[in-house]
């Protein structure tokens, strides 16, 4: 009897091993997913996220517990996975369609992958975010449809390709400058960092010239290749804005690296551009507070010199705000602080700067309800609270971040990363007309950064090189453009098919955004540039009025109506 | 035994059950596969209608078109020239069938592919639109061949096509007043408006071209933003209509108050009362 039984296991040992791990994936998924269902519950909702960061989960877990108390039979889970496994973590469960109800949905995958799982895998929620959100009852914000009461009007959430909003955001991010209070009365006998760039980098120049006992110099910003970028980004970059409006030809109120290029090729703009010399005079007065070597660092690098207190100010996102705060406790006082601005009248760039830097306040930590849900109309609903104003303050306070709704107050450490929804962005990207040109100008920009050439220099290496080159690159530009229509086809005939397919009401909405799209990716692809090269073909125009300057003729037609009395409502 | 067990598992996993279905839901799943780009998939579920339904019924024609369409423009492993003999195929079953119609545009489209990203020669694409024009004028793919064809002609900017093709769009508009495609026509007509100089013509395309989007849609949360920078801008710089340029900024900086250019229209208001400021100071006695 064992004999035949030990032949059969023998004989069927890999069917058995099989059928055994089946049956224990089988339990486990079932037992798993019991696990966590409360008492009196009888509907499990599962949220998953890659936000490992202090605090995040605590926050799902408590709110977790607050909607509990308006919906007993509803229990929540999470599922919290690494950044680094996201991607295909999600994929996996999508696939095999046990995702959970509610998913994260913005990292791991690239956008393509992602647009196709929008279409697959993903609840439409368009006509839910036209209509108020009952959590915001006994608010200001009542009776506002939800979209409406995003700060960013859920800007990210909507996916053009396929016309409808798709996720739920629940927070912004913003990056600011951090300092040692400590460190800085010390050194300088200031309480407060100064928010004027003029004596911003005052306070540097004496915070290098001290040392410390050992006669170890102190830093005054801590920075590496990837800080940089962020100080650049937000003191330096943004003084190109005058740059829009010589050389935003098609005036969509952005200079784009065609256009820019265009415009040095036809003399409307150069390096010779004030706002574009400030830029680099700006940046060279900054880089000189960084460490020695700041290029070849990494981020945590940086971070360990000014938890080590060896220098004064760093630069991060919400993100690291709590673990900067976290790492300085009982040590030093960590102050936060915008980053510094020109006066008025800096005597260098007061006439240069035209206002604070624009943050665009696109909201992030967005979560999709999936078509595999059991209760997408539960996991809606939860995402409703979670998206109302007092549960996303409590959200957010909890963990740290900024809310995503308006009015919603935001807790001290991040109130100065509340964003500027006003003000200037840069308009020099001259890096991104193509591969050679961009790679030259990645090449100077490094030396310069580093002191081993100054902008004349730089200029003189790149600017030849940029004039000529260009011209290719501005041409492989164009024909990318035209070579992506395939792909533009490929995808309206999709649309085309889902709107054959359609009737009613449903089919004429479809038809109209076949319409849209055709018009906007197939009608009008190559007008632009066809446009641009025209301009191109003229050549150099010295009495060329820009794009934002009133003509001759406009400014008689205005003399005329003034003139003529015509009154007019300011 | 394990005959049974490979059966049990493959039951499990709904192996076999991709067959399933009426041909319409077949044409469903093959559009969704399609869309998602599973073309080999896509192309199992139009072949199997293609088989299995009545020859020249509407469901075989969908399928022929729908293979037509993935072998055409499925990447990689395209085979054009099997898409042209089904859309021909298409063509001979139904002549007058709007499959028909979208057939003759997807040939006449092939002529606009550009060849190492260059722009084709005009005058095939020319022709070959206008065959669509003239059998179907009146449908949505005849006058979608229209279009393109006067966006082709665009491409090759040239005063003299640019005036042309604006009288035809004119005409396009005069003949086919009940269109879906008028706004996308007057975005066309704009572009004309904007290489030859006819700046107040630009802007009425504009605002043209914007309520015919409003007339069909059903979109109640459509982006207006573009529009009312647009008009602003036209407005102030083209046609110095400073009335209207203030009423589009405000409308703009109103009801996208977190957008990146509100704070150049408030700029644009600024300048353009200073500019205002200055012609009056310098016509006082």
């Amino acid at each position: 009897m064992i004999a035949r039984a030990w032949s059969f296991l023998r004989r069927n040992f890999a069917l058995l091993f099989v059928a055994a791990v089946f049956a224990w994936s089988v339990f486990a998924i079932v037992s798993y997913r019991k696990v966590g269902m409360p008492p009196g519950a009888k509907i499990q909702l599962r949220i998953g996220h890659w936000q490992l960061e202090a605090g995040v989960r605590e926050a799902f877990d408590r709110l977790a517990e607050e909607y509990r108390r308006l919906h007993p039979e509803v229990s929540i889970v999470q599922d919290a996975i690494p950044e680094s496994s996201y991607g295909t973590w999600m994929t996996t469960q999508l696939m095999g369609g046990t995702a959970p109800d509610m998913i994260e949905v913005g990292s791991g995958l690239p956008y393509n992958v992602l647009l196709g799982y929008h279409s697959r895998y993903f609840v439409p929620l368009t006509p839910y975010v036209n209509e108020p959100n009952p959590y915001n009852r006994g608010t200001p914000l009542e009776g506002v449809p939800w979209q409406k009461t995003y700060k960013d009007g859920m800007r990210g959430s909507y996916v053009g390709e396929l016309t409808q909003y798709m996720t739920v955001p629940l927070a912004q991010f913003g990056i600011r400058v951090f300092y040692n209070r400590n460190l800085l009365r010390k050194l300088t006998g200031l309480d407060e960092a100064p928010h004027d760039y003029r004596a911003f980098i005052r306070v540097c120049e004496t915070i290098r010239g001290r040392s410390d006992e050992q006669g170890r110099p102190y830093t005054p910003i801590t920075s590496s290749g990837y800080h940089a970028g962020m100080w650049d980004g937000f003191m330096c970059a943004p003084l190109t804005y005058g740059a829009v409006r010589r050389v935003d030809f098609n005036r969509d109120g952005a200079v784009g690296s065609d256009e820019l290029f265009v415009g040095f090729k036809t003399g409307q703009i150069g390096f010779d551009f004030p706002p574009y010399e400030a830029r680099f005079r700006m940046l060279r007065e900054l880089t000189d507070q960084f460490q020695t070597g700041f290029t070849g660092l990494g981020r945590d690098e940086a971070v360990f010199l000014f938890a080590q207190q060896r220098a004064v100010f760093i630069t991060t996102g919400t993100w690291d705000a709590g673990s900067l705060v976290e790492q300085a406790r009982g040590v030093f006082e960590v102050g936060i602080m915008d980053f510094p601005a020109p006066a008025r009248d800096d005597p260098e760039f007061g006439a240069i700067v035209q206002g604070p830097v624009y943050e665009n306040p696109s909201a992030a930590f967005a979560f999709a309800i999936t078509r595999t849900s059991r209760y997408p109309e539960v996991a809606l609903d939860f995402l409703r609270f979670l998206g109302s104003r007092g549960w996303n303050q409590e959200l957010n306070r909890i963990i740290g971040w900024i809310p995503a709704i308006q009015g919603a107050s935001v807790s001290p450490l991040v109130k100065a990363f509340e964003p500027h929804l006003e003000g200037v962005f840069g308009a020099f990207p001259v890096d991104g007309l193509g591969g050679e040109t961009g790679i030259k100008w990645g090449q100077q920009f490094s030396l310069f950064q580093v002191h081993q050439t100054d902008y004349k220099q730089m200029v003189a290496e790149f600017l030849p090189f940029y004039l000529t080159r260009g011209v290719e690159e501005l041409a492989e530009l164009h024909r990318n453009r035209r070579r992506g229509v395939r792909g533009d086809e490929q995808f309206v005939a999709g649309v085309r098919a889902r709107a054959m397919a359609g009737s009613g009401e449903e089919a004429v909405a479809r038809w109209s955004g076949y319409r849209g799209m055709t018009a906007g990716r197939l009608f009008s692809r190559n007008l632009g540039a066809a446009q641009l090269q025209t301009r191109l073909d003229a050549g150099v125009v010295t009495n060329a009025v820009g794009p934002y300057e009133f003509s001759p003729e406009v400014v008689a037609r205005v003399r005329a109506r003034l003139a003529g009395g015509d009154r007019e409502v300011r | 035994m394990a005959a049974v067990a490979i059966l049990a598992v493959c039951a499990g996993c709904g192996i076999g059950r991709s067959g399933e279905g009426s041909a319409g839901e077949r044409l469903d799943r093959g559009w969704d596969r399609y869309r998602l780009g599973e073309f080999s998939l896509a192309l199992k579920d139009f072949e199997a209608v293609a088989q299995s339904a009545q020859p020249g019924s509407s469901n075989h024609l969908a399928a022929l078109y729908a293979q037509a369409t993935t072998w055409n423009l499925r990447r990689p492993d395209e085979d054009t020239a099997r898409a042209e003999r089904l859309y021909r195929q298409v063509i001979a079953l139904a002549p007058t069938n709007d499959l028909a119609a979208w057939s003759w545009l997807a040939l006449a489209r092939r002529k606009s592919v550009p060849v190492g990203g260059e722009t084709p020669p005009l005058q095939p694409q020319v022709e070959a639109y206008q065959e669509v024009i003239d059998r179907f004028p009146f449908h949505l793919a005849g006058e979608e061949a229209f279009l393109h064809q006067q966006a082709a002609r665009l491409e090759q900017p040239d005063e003299a096509r640019t005036r042309e093709v604006l009288a035809a769009l004119e005409t396009f508009l005069r003949t086919h007043p009940q269109s879906p495609w008028r706004g996308a026509a007057y975005g066309l007509v704009e572009h004309c408006c904007a290489m030859l100089g006819l700046r107040e013509q630009r802007v009425d395309a504009v605002f043209q071209a914007w309520r015919a989007a409003e007339a069909e849609t059903t979109n109640r949360t459509s982006n207006l933003s573009w529009t009312y920078w647009k008009i602003a801008t036209l407005a102030e710089f083209e046609t110095g209509d400073f009335t209207m340029a203030r009423e589009y900024y405000r409308k703009f900086i109103a009801e996208y108050p977190t957008e990146q250019r509100v704070f150049l229209a408030k700029q644009e208001l600024k300048r353009m009362d200073e500019l205002e400021e200055r012609i009056r100071g310098q016509e006082q006695p």
